[in-house]
C-alpha cells in the first residue's frame, strides 16, 4: 500500500481544490492511503460533498499552515504545527511513504530538510521540474524534459551534477518509463571544456564514473527542442532558465491575444489554428504531469504548482504513488553509491583543471 | 399447532452493489451477471461475516428483496448458501413477467417494485418491533427505504403515496397493490436504522437530508461499527467482521482504522462508543487470547494502538454535527431528482 501524506492547507485554492484532488485519488489510486494534513475540522466539511473513498482517506490534524507569501525559515521557526512540517514529520516517523504539497516551495523545501535525511553520498538535493518539448521520450511518450536542480541548491560542486544527474536518470526512467534516458550537463557550448569548472569537471566525472546515458553538453536552445531527456545545472542556472522559458511561453500567449484583437485575417489564422493549438495544449499542459520532486532525501517530496487544481494535485498524487512503488529512493541509494565505490579521490579531477 | 414467535427485529437486504459485487451498468455487464455462475458471484468483503451475525441473533429475522430477476433464483440461492447465509424471505422481481407483458419501464423501475415488496413483507409476517434496511447508492434505496420507514411511522399519509408512485411512474396496477400494502402493513415507528453501502462512492453528504437513522457507509467495517453502537452485534462479532475484511487482501488494518475515523468525522459513531468497543475488545483478547491471535496481525496492543491514533489524530476538533432529525421529506420532489440523476448517469455511461 501507498501512503502519500498531502499537505491540505498549501497551495493558492487550498484547501478546496487540494481535498477534491486527494479525493479523486482514494478511488484512482489503487492501494493507496491518502493523509490530509490540516485543519481537520475544515477538511472534515470539505470532504463529505465530495466523491471518495473515506476507508482510504486519514485526516490528521495541524493547527497552523504557511501562507505563499511568508518567508520560509520564519514561517517555518514561528509555526511548529503548521501542516507541511506536520507532513514531513509523519513520513521521518514511518507513516508515510511519500510527500505531496502545492504550497509554499521554499517552506516545503526546508521542512524536508529539517525533517528528513539525505541519502548516503548526496550532498544537495535538488528540485526537477518538467518542460514541454518538441521530442518525445519513454514508453509513455511524456512530452516532457527533466531539468534539475531548479533551486533547491544554488551553488553544486562537480559532484554535486553528478549526483543530481543519476537521480534525474533514475526518476525519468521511472516515471516516463524511459529505459535508458539521455543526460546533458547544460552549458554555454557542446564542447567538453566549456562552462563553469564545476561543469567541466562534472562532463569528465559523468563519462568515467557513471553508466549512465550522458550525451555531453547542450545549450540553452536544446532544452525546448528535447535534445535531452534530463539536463543537469546548478539551482540558480535553472531556476533562471525555468523562470525565463515561463515568461517566453507567457509573452506568446499575450502576442496571440493581441493577434486576435488586431486584426481580424489573423484572428481568422488563429481560429484555423485553434483545434491544432489546443492539443498542444494539452499535450503541454503541466497539470498532467503532477508536480516537480525534490530528489536526494530518503524520501520522496512532490511539488505541485501553487496554483494547482484538483486535477493537477490527482496527477501529482499518483506520481508520488508511482514513484514510491517503483523504488525511487532506494534506485538514487545504489546509483549514487557504484558512482561512489568507482570514484578512487586520485580519479576525481580537480575543478577548474580542464 | 404453534403459532410463530413474532420476530425481535427484522433485517431486510437489498443483494446486487449491497451484498453481492454486482455491476449492471452496461448490456456486457447484465449478460456476464445474468451467466455467472454462484461460485464467480463476489460478496462484498465483511458482508457475509455481518449477515450471518445478525442472523444468529435471537428473533433475529432476514428478510432479502431484490431488483435481480426471479429467473436467477437459483444460482442467487446457491450462492447464499455457499456463503452460509439463511434468508427468512427471499423475494426477486418477475422481469419476464413485465417483459411479456410490454412493461419495459417496469423492468428498471425500483420504487413502484420495491416499496410493495417491503410493505408485503411486513404485512406478510408477524411484525417486528423494530427493522435495519441494507441498500446501496446505485439506485434509489434510501428513497424507498425512508418512504417506507415513514409510511409505517404515520409520517406519510396514504393520500400523499398516490402522488408519490405517480411521480415515480409506477403502472396503475402496482399503485393499487401499493397502495393496499400500505393499508395492510402493521403500523409503527420500526425502521431504526438504514444503511446504504457507497458502492458508486457518492458524497455522504447528499444522505445528511434523510436524518441520523441513515447512515451511509463505505464498507461493511463501518457498518458493523454503527450495528454495535446499536446494540446489534457485540464485540467479538464485529471483530469477526473485521477479519473476513482483511482476510479478502482488500483491506489493510489502516484502512479499517480510518473506516472508523471518517465514521467519527461524520459524527456516526460517538467517542465513547469506540472506547467501549475497544475495552471490551481488549476483554475478549485477555480472556480468549486464540481469537484475536493471528500470525498476519501485530499482537493486540499495537492493533488497538492503531486504531486510537486515528482518533487521537484529529486532536478532539469538533466533528461535523449530526444530521438534524429528518423532516418530513418531499417524496415527489426527491422521486423527480432521482430520474434527472439517473438520466445523467446515463448519459455519463454514454
Amino acid at each position: 500500500m501507498q501512503r502519500i501524506v498531502v499537505d491540505a492547507m498549501g497551495g493558492d485554492l487550498a484547501p478546496e481544490e487540494i481535498v477534491k484532488g486527494a479525493a479523486e485519488a482514494s478511488i484512482a489510486v489503487a492501494d493507496a492511503e491518502i493523509i490530509l494534513v490540516g485543519d481537520a475540522a475544515v477538511l472534515g466539511g470539505i470532504l463529505p460533498r465530495l466523491r471518495h473513498d473515506g476507508a482510504r482517506v486519514r485526516v490528521h490534524h495541524a493547527s497552523q499552515y504557511v501562507e505563499m507569501d511568508e518567508k520560509p525559515a520564519e514561517a517555518i521557526a514561528a509555526k511548529p504545527d503548521a501542516s507541511i512540517l506536520v507532513a514531513a514529520e509523519l513520513v521521518a516517523a514511518g507513516e508515510g511513504d511519500a510527500m505531496v504539497s502545492a504550497g509554499n516551495t521554499g517552506a516545503s523545501v526546508l521542512a524536508c530538510a529539517r525533517r528528513w535525511k539525505l541519502i548516503p553520498g548526496v550532498r544537495r538535493a535538488a528540485l526537477a521540474s518538467v518542460y514541454p518539448t518538441e521530442l518525445r521520450r519513454g514508453d509513455r511518450n511524456d512530452p516532457f524534459s527533466l531539468i534539475l536542480d531548479c533551486g533547491a541548491t544554488i551553488d553544486a560542486s562537480a559532484e554535486d551534477l553528478v549526483t543530481f544527474a543519476i537521480m534525474g536518470s533514475a526518476y525519468a526512467s521511472l516515471v516516463s518509463k524511459n529505459r535508458r534516458p539521455r543526460v546533458a550537463l547544460l552549458s554555454n557550448g557542446t564542447e567538453a571544456g566549456k562552462g563553469p569548472a564545476a561543469v567541466v569537471a562534472a562532463h569528465q566525472l559523468l563519462l568515467e564514473s557513471t553508466e549512465l546515458n550522458f550525451i555531453g553538453n547542450v545549450e540553452g536552445l536544446d532544452i525546448p527542442r528535447g535534445v535531452a531527456d534530463v539536463i543537469v545545472c546548478n539551482g540558480f542556472v535553472g531556476n533562471v532558465v525555468l523562470k525565463m522559458l515561463e515568461g517566453v511561453s507567457e509573452t506568446v500567449v499575450r502576442l496571440a491575444r493581441y493577434a486576435h484583437k488586431e486584426k481580424l485575417t489573423w484572428r481568422i489564422g488563429l481560429m484555423a489554428l485553434s483545434s491544432a493549438l489546443s492539443q498542444l495544449k494539452a499535450v503541454t499542459d503541466w497539470q498532467q504531469y503532477g508536480g516537480a520532486p525534490l530528489l536526494g532525501f530518503e524520501h520522496l517530496f512532490i511539488k505541485a504548482h501553487g496554483r494547482s487544481s484538483a486535477h493537477a494535485v490527482t496527477n501529482a498524487i499518483k506520481v508520488a504513488a508511482k514513484a514510491h512503488a517503483g523504488d525511487l529512493c532506494g534506485h538514487i541509494a545504489r546509483g549514487v553509491a557504484d558512482v561512489t565505490a568507482r570514484q578512487r579521490p586520485d580519479k576525481i579531477p580537480a575543478e577548474g583543471s580542464a | 399447532m404453534t403459532t410463530p414467535t413474532a420476530p425481535r427485529h427484522v433485517f431486510r437486504w437489498d443483494l446486487d452493489k449491497t451484498y453481492l459485487r454486482t455491476e449492471f451498468d452496461s448490456m456486457r455487464d447484465l449478460i456476464k451477471s445474468a451467466i455467472e455462475t454462484a461460485a464467480d458471484k463476489q460478496a462484498y468483503p465483511g458482508a457475509t461475516a455481518l449477515l450471518r451475525a445478525l442472523r444468529a441473533g435471537e428473533g433475529h429475522r432476514v428478510c432479502i428483496i431484490s431488483g435481480s430477476p426471479s429467473q436467477m433464483r437459483t444460482v442467487l440461492a446457491a450462492k447464499l448458501k455457499l456463503d452460509g447465509v439463511e434468508a427468512d424471505e427471499f423475494v426477486l422481481k418477475n422481469n419476464l413477467k413485465n417483459i411479456l407483458r410490454g412493461r419495459f419501464r417496469a423492468l428498471r423501475a425500483q420504487i413502484p417494485y420495491k416499496l410493495p415488496a417491503l410493505l408485503e413483507s411486513r404485512a406478510g409476517s408477524p411484525p417486528a418491533p423494530a427493522e435495519t434496511l441494507f441498500g446501496d447508492d446505485a439506485e434509489a434505496d434510501a428513497i424507498i427505504y425512508c418512504l417506507y420507514a415513514d409510511l409505517l411511522a404515520g409520517n406519510v399519509p396514504l393520500t400523499d403515496l398516490a402522488r408519490i408512485l405517480e411521480a415515480a411512474r409506477a403502472y396503475p396496477d402496482e399503485v393499487q397493490r401499493t397502495m393496499l400494502a400500505a393499508e395492510r402493513a402493521p403500523r409503527g415507528d420500526v425502521v431504526k436504522r438504514v444503511i446504504i453501502h457507497l458502492d458508486r462512492r457518492s458524497p455522504t453528504a447528499g444522505f445528511r437530508r434523510f436524518g441520523p437513522r441513515l447512515v451511509p457507509v463505505f464498507n461493511y467495517f463501518q457498518a458493523a461499527l454503527v450495528l454495535y453502537a446499536d446494540g446489534l452485534l457485540d464485540a467479538r462479532q464485529v471483530l469477526f467482521i473485521a477479519f473476513e475484511m482483511l482476510d479478502s487482501r482488500q483491506y489493510q488494518l489502516p484502512i479499517l482504522a480510518n473506516s472508523l475515523q471518517d465514521l467519527i468525522r461524520r459524527s456516526r459513531l460517538a467517542q465513547p462508543v469506540a472506547t467501549r468497543l475497544a475495552e471490551e475488545l481488549r476483554d475478549v483478547a485477555r480472556d480468549a487470547p486464540a481469537t484475536v491471535a493471528r500470525p498476519d496481525l501485530p499482537p493486540f496492543d499495537d492493533v488497538a494502538r492503531v486504531f486510537t491514533d486515528r482518533v487521537r489524530e484529529l486532536r478532539g476538533i469538533a466533528p461535523l454535527p449530526q444530521p438534524g432529525t429528518a423532516p418530513v421529506l418531499d417524496y415527489v420532489a426527491l422521486v423527480d431528482e432521482e430520474h434527472v440523476n439517473r438520466r445523467e448517469r446515463k448519459r455519463g455511461r454514454a
